[in-house]
């Protein structure tokens, strides 16, 4: 009997490991898993009051991500007050519903903080696969959705999800354009700028976020820390535009415009030691945007005569062009994963929407049609999801889908005229 | 009851004619036989005996079981035929497959089994595999399934 315990011991980890499943989400055979996300239970009064946004906050995670099919609650079969134990769940009536696995969680609740159990169930063999606990202040029900949804991201594709980054964005206001910074789904969205035009965000790595703002004479950089009033970052030539940070925070890539052209510049996070890397007299060099490692910049220039991507290096050597398709290409986001290039194109039907060019065979991929004007694309910081502005909507809002297209889902915002979006951890 | 005695055929219609139904049922539908054995059901149903050509089951297809007692199951959890519709239109296995297997008592009055037919035809699902019993096959299993129980 000892033995035959002991036997089981060593055999059941290797065998967990072995049965667990990892995604994969690039490859023509991907497919989405079909899951099945259970209504939050609760028997605290406390935690009720947050289980719709936890819930909310939870689906859109799973929904959006491009990693799951969630499947459609009127459909379960399962009794509402079906447990939350392996033992106590009735797998077959998960399996007619057509679900792989299924989430179940429990809030609780001690009046300042809110507690989340997240199980998570393979349904075909009946089993735990994982489970999660996380607490959080009341009021930080969606974070902590977020944080859970993050937990079964990576059990499944042992990769970072996107759940926990932030995302900036500009906002139309009755006299200007206001610059806010959010989570990821939009939500939570804290308002930086009050007042005058401030327009193409970028998110500081490591906090704090950089915006081009008409607030003194001219438009140039400024950066706003933590609910702090904006400081000036870079003020030279006529306008300065288009910021973004290298990966590793310590440098900033922006192009400044001095009489008829714009050129790209880089200087050290904090404005100094500005240096010049293009100079094509009458051209104009703008939207620059990092490669993952640092070392490469791509950026919008019409220097052939029409705007086209291009890439250059960090010290702006090697400059070459990207794009050969379409005559007005724009708005570049280097993928964090280094291998493509998303960028807005006008097609030959005079349409905005959304590309990636490959940054090795400069193939060009398709990801938006027929679907109003999508533009300004930009890469989750795990490089799986683009978020872009959509006028599909009516008015231009936020969107996401995945980084070949798929997928696409309206950000659960109120609607608005919201533009240049930025993302980052 | 009994005012309907003699009423030389002037007695009001109560029951919806399913002919027409049925009808234009067997044009949208796909209806096949499907044999018993493979299919390991919870709903007890007696089921219709037949000759005809049976389709090897497959026992990953959504089963729906109409007991004797007019009760409709999707798999085993039982649903009101009201919201029958909605549940087979949410559910991913059936419009994935676009396919379900029928598994009906057979003392069952037709309409029934038409209503979720055309229930089923109206969610999308526009296969449907008759769960019946080759000519009694199945007989011997199912005593057998008593005496164990």
């Amino acid at each position: 009997m000892f033995s035959r315990l002991a036997a089981l011991l060593v055999l059941v980890p290797s065998f967990v490991l072995a049965q667990r499943p990892v995604i994969e989400i690039s490859g023509a055979n991907f497919r989405p898993m079909p899951v099945a996300v259970a209504v939050p239970l609760t028997q605290d009064e406390g935690a009720r009051a947050a289980v719709a946004e936890f819930d909310a906050a939870l689906s859109f995670d799973f929904a959006a991500c491009g990693l799951f099919q969630v499947l459609d609650r009127k459909g379960f079969l399962a009794d509402a007050k079906e447990g939350v134990t392996a033992s106590s769940i009735q797998f077959n009536r998960w399996t007619d519903v057509g679900a792989e696995s299924l989430v179940k969680t429990q809030l609780s609740s001690d009046g300042a903080s809110l507690r989340a159990d997240l199980r998570l169930f393979s349904v075909a063999a009946g089993r735990e696969e994982l489970k999660v606990s996380e607490a959080a202040p009341l009021k930080d029900a969606r974070r902590l959705a977020h944080k859970l949804a993050n937990a079964v991201y990576k059990h499944y594709t042992r990769e970072t999800g996107p759940f926990e980054t932030r995302i900036a964005f500009t906002r139309k206001t009755p006299s200007g354009r206001d610059v806010y910074v959010a989570d990821w789904d939009g939500k939570n969205a804290q308002r930086i700028t009050n007042g005058d035009v401030n327009v193409l965000p970028a998110l500081i790595p490591g906090g704090g976020v950089a915006f081009t703002s008409y607030r003194s004479r001219k438009p140039f950089l400024f950066s706003a820390q933590g609910g702090g009033e904006p400081v000036s970052l870079i003020a030279k030539g006529s306008m300065v535009t288009g910021a973004a940070f290298s990966p590793d925070g310590k440098r900033v890539a922006v192009s400044i415009s001095e009489g008829e052209n714009a050129e790209i510049f880089v200087a050290n996070a904090d404005g100094s030691n500005i240096t010049k890397l293009t100079d094509t007299k009458f051209f104009l060099n703008t939207s620059p945007t990092w490669s993952p490692d640092g070392k490469r910049l791509a950026f919008v220039s019409n220097r052939a005569g029409n705007p086209q991507i291009y890439v250059m290096g960090a010290d702006g050597a090697g400059q070459k062009r990207l794009t050969f398709q379409g005559n007005y290409n724009t708005t570049p986001s280097w993928s964090p994963r280094g291998d493509l290039v998303a960028f807005t194109a006008r097609d030959e039907r005079n349409a905005f929407d959304l590309f990636t060019v490959n940054v090795d065979n400069a193939k060009v991929t398709r990801l938006t049609q027929d679907a109003a004007g999508n533009e300004e694309p930009v890469f989750s910081p795990n490089g799986r999801l683009i978020l872009f502005t959509s006028s599909r909507g009516g008015s231009r809002g936020l969107h996401v889908m995945t980084f070949d297209g798929n997928n696409q889902m309206a950000l659960p915002m109120e609607k608005g005229d919201f533009t240049t979006p930025d993302w980052a951890n | 009851m009994s005012t309907n005695k003699g009423g030389g055929g002037r007695a009001t219609l109560s029951e919806i004619n399913v002919t027409p139904m049925v009808d234009v049922m067997l044009v949208l539908l796909i209806i096949f036989m499907v044999t018993t054995p493979l299919i390991q059901q919870g709903v007890k149903v007696n089921l219709p005996e037949t000759k005809a050509a049976p389709v090897e089951a497959s026992d990953k297809k959504l089963v729906v079981s109409i007991d004797v007692n007019k009760r409709v199951f999707i798999g085993e959890a039982e649903v009101a035929l009201a919201d029958f519709e909605v549940k087979l239109k949410a559910n991913a296995k059936a419009q994935q497959d676009k396919e379900m297997y029928l598994h009906a008592d057979r003392d069952l009055p037709y309409g029934i089994v038409v209503d979720v037919m055309a229930a089923a035809q109206r969610a999308g699902v526009t296969n449907v595999g008759m769960i019946t019993d080759p000519m009694g096959a199945s007989k011997a299993s199912h005593d057998k399934d008593k005496d164990q129980k």
